[in-house]
């Protein structure tokens, strides 16, 4: 019986903060940010070619492509299943099945791949939506799997398109790259569904509470496995882009974008225990993280300290937000 | 008392799995043409050595009710430490790892502890943070480890099937399991792990217990990447995924839960025995590097699924067939099953 007396385990809610400590709480979150915000615009003010129109279109495509990514995963975080750890090895793929599908034209190859990539994504959501399987060790899991099999069919070589059709991709129209339309599009149109739809009102409220969306009678399992579906066509967007711009792929194909997407999503502010966050939030996210790549990357820094101030700028965001958080609720 | 029943999940899945493992592992002959040899156990014992310390660094928290993914970070990092600062003196080395994997742990837990905050995101950012370290560290290159002597010794054959290495990973498992199972620290940590606002009436300081907990993972993921790095003969900054997934296999075949409060160190030497030995199969029957990815990860997957708390779920209801909204009977079985 002593189950039923205990109350679920909610350490969050657990001492309410006194308000002057809140209001505290809520001007060193400001003054962080802001003294945060303004230690970015100087040190890009101050970094050789970094305020020019060539730079800022090279930060937005390469924010594009993670931004894509970035957008499915959001749909996976606010839904409550945390993280996918398996962005890079799907995406990875996803564009060697795009480009070796080359032959059969642009359009067959680009439902190809999106058919490949929601099923690839959605039989994980499948199993987190309904068994409400842990989703980081399901995806550390898959992404091992993805990886071998990927190797197992390529026999590890690199993949060549069997067609140029793909190239259309790497269109530039007004002097921007596609890519960047698509992302500004498909995050419109992934905010509207957020906001407007059953659909996107019913995965906050999963998030925010599994079991009482459950009690309520709200489908979990399928609104669960119809984010990741998205999530996986989404990935396959980033898939073909990715492997369109880079004319070949494999294994590889993906790089650190597994990490560069968790980065963008909570850089924006969307919390890692879902019930919040927006698609803009994650575009304003992804814009974030490829703009302190550029400036590190334009003062000659490595790979792994660019890796390490991702790490850390999601380090910091975690804590604000939730700090944020805390004092709202108190 | 059902203390010491076998049927409870913490001695019934790794007895179980250890003796399928142990089984196959005797059967070798019979699918492969080699025989068993005594290397094949000495063998087994070092891939036990090699991902032991790990597995208990993520079981020591998963049974606190925490997950440090962050671990595998440290080992690559402590890996590192000990070939970059150890190259005069292997004592160096092991110091700078066992001194970072305390600050990071003490940094992470007191974070966790401090904030309230989940563990998950804040041991991933960790995660991203010491992987690009380490490689910021190493310009993003495999360090070598001149010290050739230290190599010899740490993998040098003991009493025919034991190293120094897997006999100091084995020594820890032990010690590990004194402390958990007679200790109140071992009992105060599997109580936060199951309930940790009771255990917090109950008197138990939460806050101190994490932090420690997450100092003692820290380190030990340091010792097991210097281990690792000296038993090499190098040091790699991106171990990738595979130790991670291979930790949190043995941690779970090892009758840990994600929801914590479950498990003690003789079950999580068994899972990670279990695992060893299938790794040796593995090696044995010399599979191509992407088969035993995907065995390991079918593995790893597998448990998870099984794990799932909602699949139980579906199946008592599919078994009643009662309409979800009608069937308080299977919640509360399952939370009689966490507890």
């Amino acid at each position: 019986m002593n189950n039923l007396l205990s109350a679920p385990a909610r350490p969050e809610a657990s001492v309410p903060e006194p308000a002057r400590r809140r209001s505290r709480t809520e001007v060193v979150v400001t003054v962080i940010v802001v003294l945060a915000v303004l230690a970015a615009i100087v040190a890009g003010l101050s970094t050789h070619r970094f305020a020019t129109i060539a730079n800022a279109k090279a930060i937005i495509t390469s924010a594009s492509l993670v931004g894509i990514a970035a957008l499915g995963l959001t749909l996976i975080t606010i839904g409550g299943s945390a993280v996918s750890l398996a962005i890079s090895p799907s995406v990875a793929a996803v564009g060697m099945i795009f480009l070796s599908a080359q032959s059969l034209g642009l359009v067959p190859a680009l439902v190809l791949a999106l058919a490949c990539g929601i099923l690839i994504t959605g039989l994980q959501g499948a199993v987190v939506g309904y068994a409400a399987a842990n989703p980081v060790l399901l995806t550390i899991a898959t992404s091992f799997a993805i990886a071998g099999l990927a190797t197992g069919i390529s026999g590890g070589e690199t993949v060549s398109p069997t067609g140029t059709g793909y190239d259309r991709l790497n269109a530039t129209p007004g002097g921007v790259a596609l890519s960047v339309y698509a992302l500004v599009v498909l995050a419109l149109i992934l905010e509207w569904t957020l906001r407007r739809t059953a659909f996107g009102r019913t995965l906050y409220l999963i998030g925010e509470n599994r079991r009482a969306a459950w009690a309520a009678g709200l489908p979990v399992g399928r609104t669960t496995a119809v984010a990741w579906f998205a999530a996986g066509a989404l990935f396959a967007v980033t898939a073909a882009f990715t492997a369109a711009f880079n004319t070949s792929a494999n294994v590889n194909l993906g790089g650190t974008l597994t990490f560069d997407a968790i980065a963008a999503v909570l850089a924006g502010g969307t919390p890692i225990s879902g019930g919040r966050g927006s698609a803009l939030r994650t575009l304003a996210g992804a814009v974030l993280i490829a703009a302190v790549s550029d400036i590190l990357l334009l003062r000659g820094y490595s790979t792994g300290v660019q890796i390490m101030v991702k790490g850390l700028i999601v380090l910091l965001v975690v804590i604000l937000v939730h700090l944020r958080a805390k004092g709202r609720n108190a | 008392m059902r203390s010491r029943s076998l049927r409870r999940p913490e001695t019934l899945v790794p007895l179980s799995s250890v003796a399928i493992m142990v089984v196959a592992f005797a059967l070798i002959p019979a699918y492969t043409d080699s025989a068993i040899a005594p290397f094949d156990v000495y063998n087994t014992f070092q891939i036990f050595a090699r991902l032991g310390l790990l597995a208990l660094a993520l079981g020591l928290t998963m049974i606190a009710g925490e997950f440090d993914l962050s671990v595998v970070g440290t080992y690559a990092l402590g890996g590192m430490l000990a070939v970059q600062t150890g190259q005069e003196h292997w004592v160096y080395g092991l110091l700078a790892a066992l001194a970072a994997g305390a600050v990071i742990g003490l940094v992470q837990g007191g974070v966790i502890a401090g904030l309230k905050l989940p563990s998950m995101p804040v041991t991933l950012a960790t995660y991203i943070t010491l992987l690009g370290l380490t490689s910021a560290l190493s310009g993003g290159l495999t360090k070598t480890y001149s010290n050739a002597s230290v190599t010899l010794w740490v993998d040098q054959t003991v009493l025919t099937f034991f190293s120094p290495r897997s006999l100091l990973t084995l020594g820890l498992f032990l010690l590990a399991a004194v402390v958990l199972s007679f200790t109140r620290w071992g009992r105060e940590l599997r109580a936060i792990g199951g309930d940790r606002r009771a255990s917090q009436v109950a008197g138990v300081r939460v806050d101190r217990l994490i932090v420690g907990t997450f100092m003692l993972s820290g380190m030990l993921s340091a010792l097991g990447g210097s281990l690792l790095s000296f038993s090499l003969g190098s040091a790699n900054p991106d171990p990738g995924v595979q130790p991670l997934i291979v930790a949190a296999a043995a941690a779970l075949l090892g009758g840990l839960s994600l929801a914590g409060g479950r498990g003690n160190a003789l079950g999580l030497l068994g899972g990670i025995m279990a695992v060893a030995l299938l790794a040796e199969i593995v090696t044995v029957a010399a599979l191509p590097g992407y088969v035993t990815q995907l065995f390991f990860a079918g593995l790893l997957g597998v448990i998870v699924v099984i794990d799932a708390p909602d699949l139980h779920r579906a199946l008592v209801r599919q078994r009643t067939r009662l309409r979800p909204e009608g069937n308080p009977t299977s919640m509360l079985s399952r939370k009689r099953e966490l507890s």
